[in-house]
């Protein structure tokens, strides 16, 4: 598990893009105060889902509007076609730690690990 | 050898008359782009009613000089403009006259997506660009702001004076604002809207709404219910002169008939007159007990202008449902009546036998006030 910002560096209902992990994660905070971790590239095209449009438990990518599940990751609609991935999130005396998933992560063409 | 019948005419006008612009202004491309630098690119443009853009993304395009500007609210509600211009390669944002936005303006072309603050929040590869700035590349705003229920931009660096040109006209017509805050415009709404698109220079249109030395000849049911305008003074000429309804007439309707609720802040002086407001340069606004008649022009060309018109009444009366038709189709007469004689002035702009321009009566001697508004501006 990995610190990876203060609850305050996120505002409540907006993201965070997080490059000191490979891939870079987008932090989530809900309206309703709850911590998400993505992985932060669209998985159809180089998009950081950090800028997306937040709304209950989804978050919707900026460029073309797939809509990403908060808790699993999971994709609804084309564009996209695969899922991102979800990192396990515990929030403890204002900081924000992260359990990167282990599985292969899907990025879009052109994008690749290391890549910032 | 003789000389031309007309040789001379030219020099000088009976002492009456006044000489009009020469008719190159009304159709050379040149003037026009002269027009929309120095005019209406440069002060307060009346864009668009509040209500046309009721909510978060709500937007509107429209034409001011030269520029196509795209007009919406924040997701907090604010007003904000902008030049419709992709900052990546140009392509127009928006292409729709109206409409409403989900989530953010996407450029077609290339996808830069900017948030409803002109902020530029995505875009392909952009992660990968991070010295990017995404208030550097967002969207160009204009200035804007609200005043009598309607959004005004200027596209000026610097703002032109909102006091001393929109709201100084108000003075020069009226003598006062309490005098149009009697009418609290600002609270009225939208009854009807009706477009017209007008194949004519937008001077001639102002050039008309500013004399009534027509109205005998080409607007019937308005000398009705007004008798003093077939006098031929202008209704503008004199500061706070109201016309006042005939005898026997009830309202501002179309055959006289009374009309719909009056405006609560009006004293009974105002009860029945009508005032009409040229707000350079492109706004007209009617003053009625029951309602007002507020045009906006968008000059489009030299030869073409398109004028929306709204006419507006209490709240109430609109949300009752009632019958606008008698009222409305009053001042769509004027109107339609008005742009046919603009139009057929427009092709004789370029005659040979107007290359000198015209000339004004007594009664329309103050249209040579707008002419050396514009000339001021222009040269």
């Amino acid at each position: 598990m990995i610190r990876i910002c203060s609850t305050d560096d996120v505002v409540p209902g907006e993201g965070l893009r997080i490059t000191s992990t490979v891939p870079p994660i987008a932090v989530f905070r809900t309206e309703d105060d709850e911590f998400f971790a993505l992985d932060d590239t669209c998985t159809h095209q180089d998009a950081s889902l950090a800028d997306g449009w937040l709304e209950g438990c989804r978050v919707e990518c900026p460029l073309h509007a797939s809509t990403f599940d908060l808790r699993t990751g999971a994709v609804d609609e084309p564009p996209a076609r695969l899922p991102v991935r979800a990192h396990e999130v515990e929030v403890r005396d204002g900081e924000v730690f992260v359990t990167l998933s282990t599985a292969v992560p899907h990025l879009p063409p052109g994008v690749t690990l290391g890549a910032s | 050898m003789t000389a031309a019948p007309d040789a001379g005419v030219s020099a000088r006008v009976s002492e009456s008359l006044l000489r009009t612009l020469g008719g190159a202004d009304y159709v050379d491309p040149a003037v026009f782009a002269a027009e929309c630098e120095r005019i209406f690119e440069a002060g307060w443009f009346c864009a668009v009613h509040a209500s046309d853009l009721p909510e978060p993304g709500s937007f509107r395009t429209v034409q001011v000089g030269r520029e196509s500007i795209l007009l919406t609210r924040s997701r907090r509600g604010e007003l904000r403009g902008f030049f419709n211009v992709c900052r990546h390669r140009g392509a127009q944002i928006c292409t729709e006259p109206s409409g409403q936005a989900r989530r953010s303006f996407q450029c077609p072309y290339h996808a830069w997506t900017y948030d409803f603050d002109g902020r530029l929040v995505a875009a392909p590869n952009l992660t990968s660009m991070p010295d990017v700035g995404r208030e550097e590349y967002g969207l160009r705003r204009v200035h804007v702001r609200e005043w009598l229920g309607y959004v005004w931009v200027c596209l000026a660096e610097e703002p032109a004076s909102f006091e001393t040109t929109v709201e100084q006209e108000i003075l020069d017509r009226l003598g006062a604002m309490s005098n149009l805050e009697a009418y609290d415009v600002a609270s009225l709404q939208v009854g009807r809207r009706i477009t017209y698109d007008v194949a004519a220079n937008w001077k001639l249109i102002v050039e008309n709404f500013m004399e009534c030395y027509h109205c005998a000849t080409i607007h019937p049911e308005l000398t009705e219910v007004l008798p003093e305008f077939a006098d031929g003074l202008a209704a503008q000429f004199f500061v706070n002169h109201g016309a006042s309804f005939g005898e026997g007439i009830e309202g501002f309707t179309v055959d006289g008939r009374v009309g719909l609720e009056r405006l609560p802040g009006l004293t009974s002086d105002r009860d029945r007159k009508y005032y009409a407001i040229t707000i350079k340069p492109q706004v007209f606004v009617n003053l009625v007990p029951d309602h007002v008649i507020f045009h906006r022009m968008f000059p489009m060309g030299p030869d073409r202008t398109v004028v929306e018109c709204d006419w507006l009444y209490l709240p109430e009366v609109v949300a009752s449902g009632a019958d606008l038709s008698a009222s409305v189709e009053l001042f769509d007469r004027v109107n339609r009546q008005d742009f046919e004689a603009c139009e057929r002035c427009q092709p004789a702009m370029s005659s040979r036998a107007y290359a000198d321009g015209g000339v004004l009566v007594p009664s329309e001697h103050h249209i040579a006030l707008f002419h050396d508004w514009v000339a001021s501006h222009v040269r």
